[in-house]
């Protein structure tokens, strides 16, 4: 009938019947519905990327506003990487979980919110796609606040306060958008008619700031980056992952809808608006950087750390050239896969250590000698050094900046790129160098071995296998994506 | 004349004469005598609005066939009728949902009185809907102000004596005030029928004769239904009444009673005064700025309040602020939104009211939030219920909610000099409502509640269950299939000129 829907009510109706079931289930019955459930939806996503209808108007909202959804290659390439992520964390859970409670509701509402991102990706036009960005914040933030202390609340709600508040401003920005453009469908190229001289123009680069402003807030884009590396840390590790490798992607996803779908790059280009998004852009991907550099605490580090590579892909994006886009949807996979892997480390080490901060964790990689070796895999990754998939994705990036018609961001953004790349080194490698070179007054008589469960491990051994591929093998992915690439530029 | 015709004037006399008999029944009976009566009324407004849709146009109905200067006119277009339907739909609904609670807040020998006093409201409502003749409505507002003021009264808490006297207060001035520019307006124009109001209205303007009176007479109509309705500086009255009295009560008299006056006054907008005459006054900018006032400090009382019904009292609050801000902008577009939002506004509060005297039930009575931590637990249908109509408060997309803010905002866009104040205070205002009512949602899915107090399953509460399963749906239908509805009001207010 409508096989698009699949992939998105099957999860979503899931998680619902987990969550209303009165009944408590046996821990192993619910991590096998849930597993299956996972399994079960990635294959209906690839299934439906590889052979449903790639359209379909579901119904009309208001006489010009339908809830529309279409695959193109933009969903394609956020709906795998959604799916790899959450079914890996999902296994990861099942391990992870053992100690915290009301595992029945974790697992429904991260069913739901997988559901609603495949809804995001397959969304056609811009309010179905609101639709579910809405949903996502409503679904996700019971995870944030899942250990149910005070302070993850306090987090959840500090989450659900700034994503609403850019929900909304963005919202405006919609309401403006349809008084401008008979429809509000995604098209390749934009759809906006107005020329940016007229005085309708100068409006609309106002509304299409605000835009990146709301928008941005999901992205961890300074000025509203605060929520992150809040709500981060306070979730459980496998929501951490999830949120970190995907969720967040979502704001970054309805930029490139916004810009390159209705506004149009060539609306935006050598405006101010451009100026200010790289401006926003590099000022949190060096502010990100520092932060987590001065950071203690694991999980806080990552969470900055992902405040500031999630604005390396907005900076390619707001370059608005064909590399520089190129390195930016890589570094989209790049960073889902590498920042997924951390979180998941940081959550094994903290289930089997129980330990939080960096320096308390001499001579970790003696006793998780495997897990630490993914750690320092990806670790370079994320850093950019080759042959790692996050040395593709920056090189794309630098090339972009460097050829884009910017203005003196030309110097600057592949500046800042680098002292940053470095910061990520300073802030990633020590516990890689005091994890395996734990000094002359390591006990070693006391060491023990303390690999974690295969459930965790497994998982995270497969993102780093698949993060280094793409760095191995990156033309699979620009050649399917060179075409498209430049019918939007 | 068809038949059908007759049905507006059977509906009104029908529900008046059904309180009377409602006295001398057996309560069962009164109870069954007053379900039928509002299901009739509905079915019949139900007839009467696909009857109008087929002909396209309204009608005129003489009271018993003597024409207008000695006769009484009842008028009927596609509007009135559907808003009389939707009005059946809530109150039965909310009829329905509280009645399990009538014998914990109601003595029993005052049950036949409480029917009477739905009866009188119903078919002052109604009246106030079809007349087609000012004064016939201020007696209605009058009759309306007396059954609504019983029903906050008649569940006898000490609290409840205090708002009743302060809402009778407050509405007697506000009638008053109604009387007094009526009978301004009579004086100017030496007509009490709305069309033969407008034509002299008319003439007056066009001859630039008595201007001030005229807007004098308009400014105290608007001012004592804007009271009535509990617009911003007027609402002191609102979270006792709601508050305190029976949950039905709370239901009906926050989704219909307001809107009852609210429609009057749209009714006078068009009918009376003329709607372009209207926007040239400056009342449109008092009530713009009102309506914007309204629509914040209403969230922030409700974010400061620590009871869950007088939070969703304040909430009304905001939402009134919301159509008149509508009627501020001066635009047919902001009517139709304002018109809209008052349906989605009926079906989403009496939701959230009937939801939360589930939660309370659950929790021992108290409707403080301490004590509702983990009551959606409890409860599940009401706390599904509840989010529900939270959501749909937010503004979710597919909820009713957000059509009302598209609506609005599209209106907005389209008038340059409110176009930024709206959008701002639209969007304060949804992020507060947001805050307090994601902050409640929060709460009654909290995990760590009081666990000694009963659980209730769908066995408990199943005529409970299945009006809230029906005001989700309204809510869901307003929010998803909203064009045919919108073009219905559209039509409707074309039939008013």
């Amino acid at each position: 009938m409508y096989p698009i829907l699949l992939p998105i009510l099957f999860p979503i109706l899931a998680g619902l019947c987990l969550l209303v079931y009165r009944k408590d289930l046996e821990r192993k019955l619910l991590t096998g519905i849930t597993g299956s459930c996972l399994v079960i939806t990635g294959a209906l996503v690839i299934s439906v990327l590889a052979l449903a209808k790639k359209s379909l108007i579901l119904f009309y909202l208001t006489e010009t506003l339908p809830i529309y959804f279409q695959i193109d290659e933009i969903s394609v390439i956020f709906s795998v990487l959604t799916v790899v992520v959450f079914v890996c964390a999902g296994f990861f859970a099942f391990a992870y979980m053992k100690h915290e409670q009301k595992e029945k509701r974790y697992y429904g509402f991260y069913l739901i919110a997988f559901g609603v991102l495949n809804g995001l990706c397959f969304a056609g036009n811009l309010i179905t796609f609101y639709l579910f960005f809405e949903l996502l914040t409503l679904s996700s933030f019971p995870l944030v606040l899942h250990t149910g202390t005070r302070e993850a609340i306090m987090a959840g709600l500090k989450y659900l306060f700034y994503s609403l508040c850019g929900a909304y401003a963005s919202l405006y920005g919609i309401y403006f958008l349809y008084r401008h453009c008979d429809t509000l469908t995604f098209t390749a190229g934009g759809i906006l008619q107005a020329s940016p001289a007229s005085p309708d123009g100068r409006f609309l680069l106002l509304v299409a700031f605000l835009m990146i402003l709301g928008f941005g807030v999901k992205a961890g884009m300074f000025p509203m980056h605060a929520w992150l590396p809040t709500a981060h840390p306070a979730a459980p590790a496998p929501a951490s992952a999830a949120l970190s490798a995907v969720i967040v992607k979502a704001g970054v996803l309805a930029l490139i809808r916004v810009i390159y779908y209705i506004f149009g790059a060539d609306f935006l280009r050598g405006s101010w608006v451009q100026t200010a998004w790289l401006t926003l852009a590099l000022v949190t991907v060096f502010m990100g950087s520092m932060l987590a550099y001065r950071e203690p605490v694991l999980k806080k580090r990552l969470a900055y750390s992902t405040v500031s590579q999630l604005s390396y892909i907005l900076f390619g994006l707001a370059v608005m050239d064909q590399d520089a886009f190129m390195g930016g949807l890589l570094h989209v996979l790049a960073h889902g896969f590498i920042k997924g892997t951390l979180f998941l480390i940081a959550g094994a080490i903290i289930f089997t250590t129980g330990k939080t901060r960096v320096d308390e964790l001499h001579g970790i990689g003696k006793e998780m000698p495997l897990t630490m070796w993914c750690y320092t895999i990806v670790s370079l990754g994320l850093i950019g050094i080759p042959p790692t998939g996050g040395f593709v994705s920056k090189w794309y990036l630098a090339i972009g900046g460097l050829a884009g018609d910017i203005g003196i961001f030309r110097y600057i953004g592949p500046a800042v790129l680098l002292i940053s790349a470095l910061l990520t080194a300073g802030y990633l490698l020590p516990l890689t160098i005091r994890g395996f070179f734990p000094g002359a007054d390591y006990d070693y008589n006391a060491l023990q071995k303390r690999e974690p469960a295969r459930l965790m491990t497994i998982p995270i051994l497969f993102m780093t296998i698949l993060s280094v591929l793409i760095g191995l093998f990156p033309n699979i992915i620009t050649d399917y994506l060179t075409k498209f690439v430049s019918s939007l530029l | 004349m068809d038949f059908v015709c007759n049905f507006p004037f059977f509906s009104i006399l029908i529900s008046l004469f059904s309180g009377t008999i409602c006295s001398i029944l057996p309560e069962k009976a009164a109870k069954a005598v007053n379900r039928i009566v509002i299901a009739a009324v509905g079915v019949m407004s139900g007839i009467l609005l696909l009857y109008l849709l087929g002909t396209g146009e309204s009608f005129v109905y003489w009271m018993g066939h003597f024409p207008a200067p000695w006769g009484n006119e009842i008028r009927a277009g596609v509007l009135e009728a559907g808003m009389a339907l939707f009005f059946c739909i809530i109150m039965y609904l909310s009829m329905a949902g509280g009645a399990h609670k009538l014998f914990d807040e109601v003595e029993e020998s005052k049950h036949n009185l409480y029917y009477i006093l739905i009866n009188l409201l119903l078919s002052s409502l109604l009246a106030l809907v079809y007349t087609n003749d000012m004064f016939t409505a201020y007696v209605f507002v009058e009759i309306n102000t007396i059954s609504a003021c019983g029903l906050i009264m008649i569940r006898q808490v000490g609290r409840t004596i205090e708002a009743a006297v302060r809402y009778m207060i407050m509405s007697l001035l506000g009638s008053g005030l109604f009387l007094f520019g009526l009978c301004i307006m009579y004086d100017l124009t030496g007509h009490l029928l709305m069309s033969n109001i407008k034509e002299s209205v008319a003439l007056l303007i066009q001859n630039g004769e008595y201007q001030i009176p005229l807007i004098v007479s308009v400014t105290l109509m608007c001012i004592g239904l804007c009271i009535k309705s509990a617009l911003f500086p007027f609402h002191a009255w609102l979270p006792d009444a709601y508050g305190y009295s029976t949950v039905s009560s709370a239901a009906i008299l926050s989704s219909l009673v307001s809107k009852g006056y609210i429609f009057l006054l749209i009714k006078i907008i068009y009918r009376v005064i003329g709607f372009d005459i209207f926007n040239s006054t400056r009342i449109i900018d008092v009530l713009f700025v009102f309506g914007l006032m309204g629509m914040i400090f209403g969230s922030l009382s409700a974010i400061k309040e620590n009871d869950i019904r007088r939070m969703i009292a304040y909430s009304s609050v905001a939402q009134i602020g919301y159509i008149y801000m509508g009627f501020g902008m001066g635009t047919q577009a902001g009517m139709v939104a304002s018109v809209f939002h008052i349906l989605s506004h009926a079906a989403t509060k009496s939701l959230l009211f009937i939801a939360a005297i589930g939660l309370t039930e659950v929790s021992g009575g108290s409707r403080k939030f301490i004590d509702l931590t983990g009551a959606g637990y409890r409860n599940k249908w009401a706390g599904v219920a509840f989010t529900a109509g939270s959501l749909s408060m937010v503004g979710v997309p597919l909820f009713s909610g957000f059509i009302s803010k598209l609506l609005f905002a599209q209106a907005a866009v389209q008038v340059e000099g409110k176009m930024l104040a709206t959008l701002i205070v639209l969007g304060i205002s949804t992020v507060l409502n947001a805050i307090y009512f994601m902050k409640t949602v929060i709460r009654i899915y909290a995990t760590t509640g009081d666990t000694s107090y009963p659980c209730i399953t769908f066995k408990d509460m199943k005529v409970h269950a299945i009006v809230l399963i029906f005001f989700i749906l309204l809510n869901i239908i307003l929010g998803v299939n909203s064009q045919p509805i919108v073009n219905m009001i559209e039509q409707g207010l074309a039939m008013f000129a």
